[in-house]
């Protein structure tokens, strides 16, 4: 099993170092704004003025969680669908508009996907495995299930988490590229998993990811009977639209509390964990990743059981 | 001279993202690297490059010279008036 031990989220939610998250949720309106912490309380500040929103947000709740378990990780595995965008976006900018021969180097230098894992273990001072997974909508079900693979190879704390941010430029792909109702948001969500309990309340039991077309009400049957689940046991089910709020007790579609970020996912594991806490009757809770019509990601998380 | 130097710090402060500093924060003839100054460091000496390059149109052939050159804002107003 793979418990999570913490779990951190700044995003446009109250939702950063809280008990539980859902004492403040509620659902996102159009004018929303990131709610971030002072940056200056985990970054030094002469870093900091180099640092775009999702490097920000992915060292803060990084060094949140790496405090709250006192430990080093053994692994870093995190998830991005567009990465560092301010950056691509500066870097960009700067190649048409610039005249001069040379281009400024820190736009550049920060604007890959893989600068997010970077600059988590530079700032964690952290030599171990550390990995970016991008994969459109499923990047963060992706580095979870290299976090799994990292536990079940015998590391014993990996950190696993998710991160993306929003720019103005995103708008004019709305309704092109991009098919969303919600508001466009930043978020970064990251959490601590072990193979121990410890003082978790919850683990992940299973996670699935499907690249192509197919039926999802028989995908989910079969994920959740391989698990020795139905969708009449779950308790919620957090999914990114609503195609299964006939379908089960409890519903909520992760996006209308996070905004649209391709990695929302991983927030919607936050609100999973802390679930569990004032429900004590909740056993099960199906993460439904359809935000993308021809992929699915499924999540099965479980309270972890009482010992006698 | 002076209008040149007050010009360089506010570049010097968009460029670098010094937010927290005004042109008045910073003295001419402070070091703009290491503990008793700015505290820059070799990231911002590649954008005292791209500065004077974009900015004045200079273009500094020998990166060590940058040494020299980025000492203070002295310097950089001088290698500037010097080199345009």
């Amino acid at each position: 099993m793979y418990f999570i031990q913490h779990i951190e989220s700044i995003t446009h939610q109250d939702s950063f170092q809280k008990k539980n998250i859902w004492d403040e949720l509620k659902p996102l309106t159009a004018d929303t704004g990131l709610i971030s912490p002072d940056y200056k309380n985990y970054i030094p500040v002469a870093a900091l003025r180099r640092l775009s929103t999702i490097l920000r947000m992915g060292i803060t709740v990084s060094k949140a969680c790496q405090e709250k378990v006192s430990h080093e990780f053994d692994s870093i595995s995190v998830g991005t669908a567009l990465g560092c965008l301010t950056d691509t976006e500066k870097f960009l900018v700067t190649i048409n508009t610039v005249s001069g021969d040379i281009l400024s180097p820190t736009a550049f230098i920060q604007s890959t996907h893989n600068t997010i894992s970077g600059q988590i273990s530079l700032d964690l001072k952290n030599h171990a495995y550390n990995m970016t997974h991008t994969q459109n909508a499923l990047s963060f079900e992706v580095a979870l299930k290299d976090g799994l693979l990292c536990i079940d190879e015998g590391k014993s704390s990996v950190l696993v988490g998710a991160a993306d941010e929003a720019i103005p430029f995103l708008e004019r792909l709305r309704g092109s590229l991009i098919e969303t109702s919600h508001p466009f948001t930043s978020g970064a969500t990251f959490m601590v998993l072990s193979g121990k309990k410890g003082e978790s309340i919850s683990h992940i039991q299973a996670c699935e990811v499907f690249f192509s077309e197919g039926n999802t009400e028989n995908r989910i049957e079969k994920f959740l009977s391989s698990n020795n689940c139905s969708l009449q046991e779950l308790d919620l089910v957090l999914e990114a639209g609503s195609d299964f709020k006939s379908k089960t007790s409890a519903h909520y579609s992760f996006p209308d509390y996070s905004g649209y970020y391709q990695s929302a996912s991983a927030f919607a594991v936050h609100m999973a964990n802390d679930w569990f806490i004032e429900n004590s009757d909740s056993e099960a809770i199906l993460i439904i990743n359809n935000m993308e019509s021809n992929k699915l990601g499924l999540t099965l998380i479980r309270r972890n059981e009482v010992e006698a | 001279m002076s209008d040149l130097k007050e010009n360089l710090k506010a570049q010097i402060i968009e460029q670098l993202n010094l937010e927290d500093l005004t042109p008045a924060d910073i003295q001419d003839d402070a070091p703009l690297f290491g503990d008793q100054g700015l505290g820059l460091d070799s990231i911002d000496a590649l954008e005292f490059i791209v500065l004077l390059d974009s900015n004045y149109g200079i273009k500094i052939a020998d990166p060590s010279e940058g040494k020299e050159i980025f000492q203070s804002v002295n310097t950089l107003a001088d290698y500037i008036s010097k080199n345009q």
